[in-house]
């Protein structure tokens, strides 16, 4: 039996986390969740994982930083990582992808779109 | 920015002027300041008010909210979740942006009342979803004044976290709809 895509939301407002995991758990995702980049890489130092969501305005370290930091070795290099933010700029946008993010999805998040977007770059 | 949330940048709403800096936070709306001059003002029919501040960074801010039922939902009691996080979050971003603390916010919610014997409780269950995301967020919710049958008008001075909560004749609330989802760029997905 093939073992679920796991998947680590990180975004330090609960109800985005409860609203995370509500959608992704209803497909079948194993969601892990940590509430910013610190605890995402804590987490990261001993765990595997299939795809990062990650929101961009954190306390501790921010969504930019923590791509920046999984980027930097080799373990992550190629780990799909997808920004979730309210921020829509082409400068925040453009700074993620200089920084090594797959992807960018606008909040409030669409559950069909969001999982779409898992499965493409799953796949 | 979102166009339907003017949130003004560092340094506070007003410089053109407007009198006592007295600024109408209209529904679909958010307004942060940390301006001690500056004072909030908005009147509530079934929308809610979500006034937060920090009282260390003296920032503080105001959303005016009314959710739509969900779409697809079976429950009736429920509201757009989705979307109320959404603009939870967009007010609570920008209180960051201008020096607040998360873990310092205080929070204050009014309005929500139903003003039509008969009508679905929309106020009700709008004013349900805010005490819901304060509890779960942890922001201490230090006063609440919800519900009932009246229309309020609020007065919120965003530096100090000082409200005005007085009723008002219905009629001074103007008629309204649930603030609608933007129709378009919603969860839209690019892939670099």
């Amino acid at each position: 039996m093939l073992q679920p895509i796991r998947i680590l939301t990180v975004d330090d407002s609960a109800s985005m986390r409860a609203l995370l995991r509500h959608a992704l758990t209803g497909q079948g995702f194993d969601v892990v969740q940590a509430e910013d980049g610190v605890a995402a890489l804590e987490w990261l130092a001993g765990n595997e994982v299939d795809v990062v969501i990650t929101d961009i305005n954190m306390p501790r370290l921010d969504g930019f930083g923590l791509i920046e930091q999984l980027r930097c070795g080799s373990r992550h290099r190629d780990r799909p990582i997808l920004v979730l933010s309210t921020e829509s700029s082409d400068e925040k946008k453009l700074r993620a992808r200089a920084a090594g993010a797959t992807g960018w999805i606008v909040k409030p998040f669409d559950p069909d779109k969001l999982i779409a977007a898992v499965r493409r770059v799953t796949h | 920015m979102n166009a339907t949330l003017p949130v003004p940048g560092p340094g506070g709403a007003d410089s053109t002027g407007l009198a006592g800096n007295r600024i109408t936070v209209l529904q679909g709306q958010a307004w942060v300041s940390g301006r001690a001059e500056d004072e909030l003002t908005t009147i509530l029919g079934s929308c809610v008010a979500t006034c937060l501040f920090d009282p260390v960074a003296k920032v503080g801010g105001m959303n005016h909210f009314l959710l739509s039922e969900p779409p697809h939902s079976h429950d009736p009691a429920e509201v757009d979740v989705h979307y109320g996080v959404y603009l939870m979050e967009i007010l609570i971003n920008d209180m960051l942006r201008q020096g607040a603390s998360k873990a310092q916010l205080k929070a204050h919610l009014y309005g929500g009342a139903n003003l039509r014997a008969g009508m679905a409780p929309i106020g009700t269950a709008n004013a349900a979803f805010a005490r819901a995301f304060l509890d779960r967020e942890h922001i201490p919710l230090l006063r609440e004044d919800l519900g009932g049958s009246n229309a309020r008008r609020i007065e919120f001075r965003p530096a100090t976290g000082r409200v005005r909560c007085r009723v008002v004749e219905n009629r001074l609330a103007s008629e309204t709809k649930p603030t609608p989802r933007p129709a378009r760029s919603v969860g839209d997905v690019e892939l670099f």
